[in-house]
């Protein structure tokens, strides 16, 4: 297998050229990197890649700063049941 | 109704929640793992005394004392959001929700992963899962494994996976990319390893690193670094070697490894493999913040602690009300410091709980975790003292311009 053909993000099978790709075209933030390609917005949450996304940014991308989270997190932070969610369900 | 509800039972967490209810309050804490004590349960290893660390012993010690003061545990519980209702912390989790004045975040660390060609075979894990499944679960991960980066954790789990009787054919370095650039580099990845170099039973790796304080002997140092690798405990470590792929039809046969220059470029003609049946990929840790960040607390992203922290203080506090840090998620360090810093936020809470006199044992305790620090076995980044000072100087600008409810 070839480096650039690597699976980087699996929930959204977003490969490693792909993310050069677009960080390059673009100068891309963390942020502007993960929607221009769905890198991290899987059914995981990004748990695995997202400290990839953020690396390519930073490596080739735009600056990124120091004082904010570069990807944003959002509740809920872990798998749960539309239930449990809902509240209906207890 | 809690007085305090903490979020982890690593050592930060056991260690915070024991003092807040030898202080009298109510303390329930939450995890998502099955057992209490966290990355606690995977450590085992000889201390300078020569007396052994056993992690299962320390977690079950902590947990006990605990218990016994009357601390309600709830495990295997995710937390899946947590939020601010009136003056009331709001934790949710997929059993129960529950209120608190006072919350703790102890969520630790998490493994940053390093990719490269094929790493998604079934067979290849991070470090710290070949670590519990090891140590806790006592299940071999396989019959022999290659470990994919060089650092103070890899080295230390490589050990233990040897203790367990599982081959390790050797640790080398991720090929040279966008991503892996520091952990790619020979002489960064030496760099840092000289730090731990105390720890190595080899006599070659203790006197080299005296030798090897000034950057001209490292590049020497990398240059004439045996082909071969230098054993440490017997498992050969391959600064100069790196795996450009883990290849196998349905999981993993092995992984191709190829000579590299003291700059990390893979050398042309050099590839080998080499057959295993597990890879363990070690990427180092980041702070696990994710619960901090739906607080809306502020972040620093402060390399030597490891990534982004929440802003915190001594006391380990942080500026939105009630809330408080403790142990890894506001910095990598070792299991010690972890329980020093638990000490802390439990008298910081016990005293915002309206808990008296508390001030000399506070002061106590900030002096003891800095000296924790200090005589620290193993240092995760050599410049830790420096991210420390940094976080601190981000708290006392964030005073200048905004406003804390202290106690």
């Amino acid at each position: 297998m070839r480096e650039s053909e690597m699976i980087i993000c699996r929930c959204e099978e977003v490969t490693y050229q792909e993310l050069l790709d677009t960080a390059i075209t673009y100068s891309c933030s963390a942020r502007e990197l993960k929607l221009r390609t769905r890198a991290g917005m899987g059914y995981c949450g990004g748990r695995t890649c997202r400290s990839i996304v953020d690396q390519v940014a930073k490596q080739v991308g735009s600056e990124q700063s120091k004082k904010n989270i570069s990807l944003k997190y959002q509740a809920p932070i872990r798998p749960v049941n539309f239930v449990d969610l809902g509240g209906e369900g207890k | 109704m809690n007085n305090v509800i903490i979020i982890g039972s690593g050592p930060a967490g056991l260690t915070a929640a024991i003092t807040c209810a030898q202080k009298g309050l109510e303390v329930s804490v939450i995890d998502e793992y099955m057992k209490p004590g966290g990355r606690l349960l995977g450590q085992l290893y000889e201390q300078p005394d020569g007396s052994w660390w056993n992690g299962i012993n320390e977690s079950k010690k902590l947990f006990q004392q605990a218990v016994n003061l009357g601390v309600q545990f709830y495990l295997e519980t995710p937390v899946f959001n947590i939020e601010k209702k009136d003056s009331l912390w709001v934790v949710y989790t997929d059993k129960e929700t529950f209120q608190t004045t006072n919350l703790l975040l102890a969520t630790g660390a998490a493994e940053a992963p390093v990719p490269i060609p094929g790493w998604t075979l079934p067979g290849v894990m991070s470090i710290g899962a070949a670590q519990i499944m090891t140590n806790v679960h006592r299940v071999k991960p396989g019959n022999r494994g290659l470990i994919i980066g060089i650092n103070v954790l890899s080295s230390a789990i490589a050990m233990e996976l040897k203790l367990a009787g599982v081959d390790i054919a050797c640790l080398a370095l991720p090929k040279n990319n966008q991503i892996t650039h520091e952990s790619a580099h020979p002489k960064k990845v030496l760099d840092s390893l000289l730090h731990v170099a105390h720890m190595a039973p080899s006599t070659f790796v203790k006197l080299g690193s005296k030798l090897m304080k000034n950057n001209f002997m490292k590049e020497l140092g990398v240059t004439f670094y045996p082909r071969n690798g230098v054993k440490m405990w017997d498992i050969p470590i391959q600064l100069k070697k790196a795996v450009i792929e883990i290849y196998g039809e349905q999981e993993v046969e092995g992984v191709t490894i190829a000579s590299i220059s003291s700059k990390g470029e893979v050398i042309e003609g050099s590839e080998e493999n080499i057959a295993v049946d597990f890879v363990c990929i070690a990427g180092g840790l980041y702070p696990l913040a994710e619960l901090a960040a739906l607080t809306g607390c502020p972040f620093h992203y402060i390399e030597e602690l490891g990534g982004y922290v929440p802003l915190h203080n001594e006391q380990m506090m942080t500026p939105v009300e009630g809330l408080f840090v403790a142990g890894n998620i506001t910095g990598i360090e070792g299991a010690k410091v972890a329980a020093a810093q638990g000490k802390i936020a439990g008298l910081s809470i016990a005293k915002r709980s309206g808990k008296h006199q508390l001030d000399e044992d506070l002061k106590d305790a900030v002096q003891q975790g800095a000296d924790t620090r200090k005589n620290a076995y193993i240092q995760f980044h050599p410049e830790v003292d420096s991210g420390r000072r940094r976080i601190q100087e981000e708290w006392e600008e964030y005073l200048v311009n905004n406003t804390v409810q202290f106690f």
